[in-house]
């Protein structure tokens, strides 16, 4: 404790993390502006790639990086997680997300588009149209900001 | 009446599992709900490193998989 009764830096309660200094800062709305349609442009340049093209695999290789390179050099401030999850009530998601993927597993056993398309293949055609596909990498971007924040 | 055709079975299954998705996050966020938020249990599965790396490990494959091929 230091003599004008200010807390010592040691006795702060902190992590590493709340200790850097872009941790807290609110992000200025032009700065936020100014991200958020470069993020668009991205999604919409991306999403012009041609399928199974180089482009195509470095438009989603870059925010991987990019992401990645956030999460281990400048971590963003994260959510706390829960400490426990009730166990009812994730018996529910357990219930939904296995049915989900039994559907989708055995469309893709039986291999027999189109009378039992699997879940990609009835996404693919949803996908043609630019603006759909770019929205969807937009989309896409920013939920892997939010699992970095996790 | 004509028999329903396989394939309307099958994206009948997905319309509905979808549906149940979006209603588990909407009765999730409740006040004083128990089932937890997709938020809350990603973040459960992400405290542990590994848990962390294989969770941004599927959001990259789903990117690759409907965007790259």
């Amino acid at each position: 404790m230091a003599r004008d009764g200010t807390p010592a830096p040691r006795d702060r309660p902190s992590s590493w993390a709340s200790r850097l200094p872009w941790a807290r800062r609110p992000v200025h709305p032009v700065l936020a502006a100014a991200i958020g349609a470069g993020l668009a442009a991205y999604a919409w340049v991306a999403g012009s790639a041609a399928p199974f093209s180089r482009g195509a695999f470095l438009a989603v290789l870059i925010p991987a990086a990019v992401i990645a390179l956030i999460a281990c050099i400048r971590p963003p401030q994260r959510i706390p997680p829960p400490e426990r999850l009730d166990v009812l009530g994730t018996s529910y998601w357990l219930i939904v997300l296995t049915a989900f993927f039994e559907w989708e597993a055995s469309a893709y056993k039986d291999n027999s588009w189109p009378w039992h398309p699997s879940f990609t293949d009835l996404i693919n055609p949803l996908m043609g149209p630019h603006v759909i596909k770019s929205a969807a990498i937009l989309v896409w971007i920013l939920a892997g900001w939010a699992l970095v924040r996790r | 009446m004509p028999p329903i055709p396989t394939r309307a079975i099958t994206i009948i299954g997905f319309v509905i599992l979808v549906a149940a998705i979006f209603a588990l996050e909407i009765l999730a966020r409740r006040p004083g709900s128990r089932i937890p938020t997709v938020g809350q249990w990603l973040g459960y599965l992400m405290r542990p490193k590994l848990g962390r790396f294989l969770i941004l490990l599927g959001w990259w494959w789903i990117g690759w998989h409907y965007f790259a091929r």
